[in-house]
């Protein structure tokens, strides 16, 4: 009787090894705010990615079966570099999804040094051009959204004089140093610089300063609750000159709110309706969440396209899956058809991407420009 | 996974100085600062400064950190000797406040908000000490240090006029204790030595930004401190491993969504705080009663 449990627990051992190894995957890291005050956006992020997996699973791209192992940086350097070490040496993954810029430069160095892809698809700072060869941006950062909008506001709407009100920190200087280039080369005058700290959230004095400087237009580089409180505050003290950011504008907050209404901003392209797979991928993500696909869910969506991509092309040429194949893969093959056209990696990481330019019209989504 | 053991092991040895440190001012003088978190950021940025601009190493770097940190910590001294208890705590925050806006404002020096980037690897008297295990082995080697050095502290006659400060601040002033004196030697002491943990994590990691010396980190220590017993040598080591070790393990359970860890785990700590208030006042390390206090007292 003893000896019949005996073979039947190591038979059931011997499963469940061979179904372990059976079921033998090719894992890929996210290291994503998943708790705390950021964690909503650690959900969008997830989720576009798990929906680029299933579909990367669904069509057979990969040998293995692709798995997302998701830890939470809790959106701090010391979180985010806690998961990115579990995620390199337990997981022993190739390639991490990453967010948050903070979180990116901690992370960058642990990613250099083991030759781990890390990918960021949700912070714009300029500065994350410069983590290394294994760090790589999904998102167009912020100057080169500027560089887009500026043209088109002086050029094709003939509001010349623009005022600039900037955060304090590496986004608002990188907008500052774009603007002071492109507004005299577009032929138009910076009418004024109001810098804010990253804290502040009254602004009642500088809507008075952005009054007596009388400008035709008003460009907004700042981010989260202090984005949407400026735009509400300068409408509030009777700011009725056309107001302009950059992809900031688009997060829900902000495009439905009443105040921003007709303010024109720039974002990666992430028409969904344009092709076959953004309609698969906007309808999947409308299942999953209940909510309307943006440019975020189009860019962690990409994020693991890129993998899957770059994956595909490895295994057909027959060399293992790791980072620094990856990346020589992506020196080689630099363009990619995603949701959103034709994305081209550049010899910094950084992508050279279609950029929108659309107005909010308080539906969320938004009003196509150009 | 040893890879990931040994960088978890570092950062519980960080946040092990931090809380022994504060422990030192908190549990022995019973001075409640919510500023400690600036300190460590003073450590840091000047260690990283040191590295960068002149070349320092690990000992040079850390030296200045603790140099810096002590000379600022009159800045919290200074109050601590006018105000007692909840005033204390006011002007602890007030501190934390400012000194953040000067880490985010002073841009030559600190990066501002963007931070410092490319801090080059530790050595320490000509070798290399970047390898994990060689800096774990730093990093517990400081915690020895200075587990040591506060453990002569408290025993010495300056510790026992902390304890009679803490205890009856008007009774140690009316004994002949020079108050002022103690607490500004306490408050420097801490400081000096939370210096050496922002050393060890700006060289750990390479990076530092505002983002890691904020208000929450301050209070993610006296956490530390208050689950591992404040006025224990130990207890704040244990309360570092516990606050460290508890997301990390958390995200090893199998069935639990990434997306409810985070509420889980402060489901964890705010039921574990009140459990310890009702079950364990002194912390996990701490006595048990005060009747354990009173027997354990010299």
């Amino acid at each position: 009787m003893l000896k019949s449990r005996i073979a039947a627990a190591i038979a059931g051992a011997l499963l469940w090894v061979g179904g372990a190894m059976a079921q033998e995957t090719i894992r890929i890291g996210a290291n994503l705010p998943m708790s705390g005050p950021n964690a909503e956006l650690g959900e969008i992020f997830s989720r576009a990615a798990s929906i680029a997996v299933n579909h990367i699973n669904a069509d057979k791209m990969l040998s293995k079966k692709l798995e997302l192992v998701i830890e939470d940086s809790q959106a701090t350097p010391q979180g985010g570099v806690v998961a990115m070490n579990k995620l390199v040496s337990v997981a022993k993954v190739p390639y991490v999804l990453s967010a948050y810029t903070a979180v990116s430069k901690a992370i960058a160095p642990i990613g250099d040094r083991a030759k781990v892809v890390s990918i960021n698809g949700g912070a714009v700072g300029p500065d994350l051009a410069e983590l290394g060869d294994y760090f790589w941006n999904v998102i167009p950062l912020v100057n080169f959204e500027a560089e887009v909008l500026i043209p088109f506001v002086v050029k094709e709407k003939g509001l010349k004089n623009i005022v600039l009100i900037f955060v304090d920190d590496p986004l608002g200087e990188a907008v500052q140093k774009v603007l002071r280039a492109e507004v005299p080369k577009a032929g138009g005058t910076p009418a004024g610089e109001l810098q804010v700290q990253r804290s502040t959230q009254q602004f009642a004095s500088i809507a008075a300063k952005v009054r007596e400087l009388k400008p035709d237009a008003v460009y907004i580089a700042s981010f989260g609750t202090q984005e949407n409180q400026i735009i509400k505050q300068l409408r509030d003290n009777g700011i009725t000159q056309q107001l302009m950011s950059y992809s900031a504008m688009s997060t829900p907050s902000i495009a439905t709110l009443p105040e921003a209404k007709g303010g024109w901003y720039t974002v990666q392209s992430a028409d969904f309706t344009a092709s076959a797979l953004g309609q698969r991928v906007a309808k999947e993500y409308k299942e999953l969440s209940g909510k309307d696909a943006n440019a975020y869910v189009a860019n962690y969506y990409n994020a693991v396209m890129v993998f899957g991509i770059l994956a595909q092309q490895l295994e057909k040429a027959g060399k293992p899956i790791t980072g620094a194949n990856l990346l020589e893969q992506r020196r080689a093959s630099p363009t990619f058809e995603l949701v959103g056209g034709k994305m081209t990696f550049q010899a910094n990481g950084t992508v050279a991407a279609p950029v929108q330019i659309r107005e909010v019209d308080g539906t969320g989504a938004g009003k196509l420009v150009k | 996974m040893a890879t990931y053991i040994i960088n978890l092991a570092i950062l519980i040895g960080i946040n092990a100085i931090l809380a022994v440190t504060l422990n030192f001012i908190l549990g022995y003088a019973g001075i409640f600062s919510l500023a400690h978190a600036i300190f460590f950021g003073i450590g840091a940025y000047t260690a990283a400064v040191a590295a960068m601009k002149f070349g320092a190493d690990f000992a040079a770097a850390t030296a200045a950190g603790m140099l810096v940190s002590g000379v600022i910590s009159l800045a919290l001294a200074l109050p601590a000797l006018r105000v007692r208890g909840e005033y204390f705590v006011a002007a602890s925050l007030g501190l934390q406040m400012l000194a953040l806006t000067v880490f985010s404002e002073w841009k030559s020096v600190t990066g501002g908000i963007g931070g410092l980037i490319g801090i080059p690897p530790p050595r320490l008297f000509g070798f290399d000490v970047s390898d994990p295990v060689l800096f774990l082995a730093l990093t517990l080697a400081c915690l020895g240090v200075i587990l040591i050095a506060i453990r002569a502290l408290v025993r010495s006659s300056f510790g026992r006029s902390l304890k009679a400060i803490r205890d009856d601040e008007t009774a140690a002033s009316a004994l002949g204790k020079n108050v002022a004196l103690l607490k500004t030697l306490a408050v420097m002491v801490s400081s000096s030595f939370a210096a050496v943990a922002g050393s060890l994590f700006a060289f750990f990691l390479s990076f530092i930004n505002v983002e890691s010396f904020v208000l929450e980190v301050s209070v993610q220590v006296i956490a530390m401190v208050i689950i591992g017993g404040t006025g224990t040598l130990l207890g704040p080591v244990i309360g570092a491993a516990i606050v460290l070790l508890l997301p990390a393990l958390l995200t090893y359970l199998p069935y639990l969504p990434p997306t409810e860890i985070g509420s889980i785990q402060q489901m964890i700590y705010g039921l574990a705080m009140v459990l310890l208030m009702i079950f364990r006042p002194s912390g996990l390390w701490g006595y048990g009663s005060s009747q354990d206090r009173k027997r354990a007292a010299p």
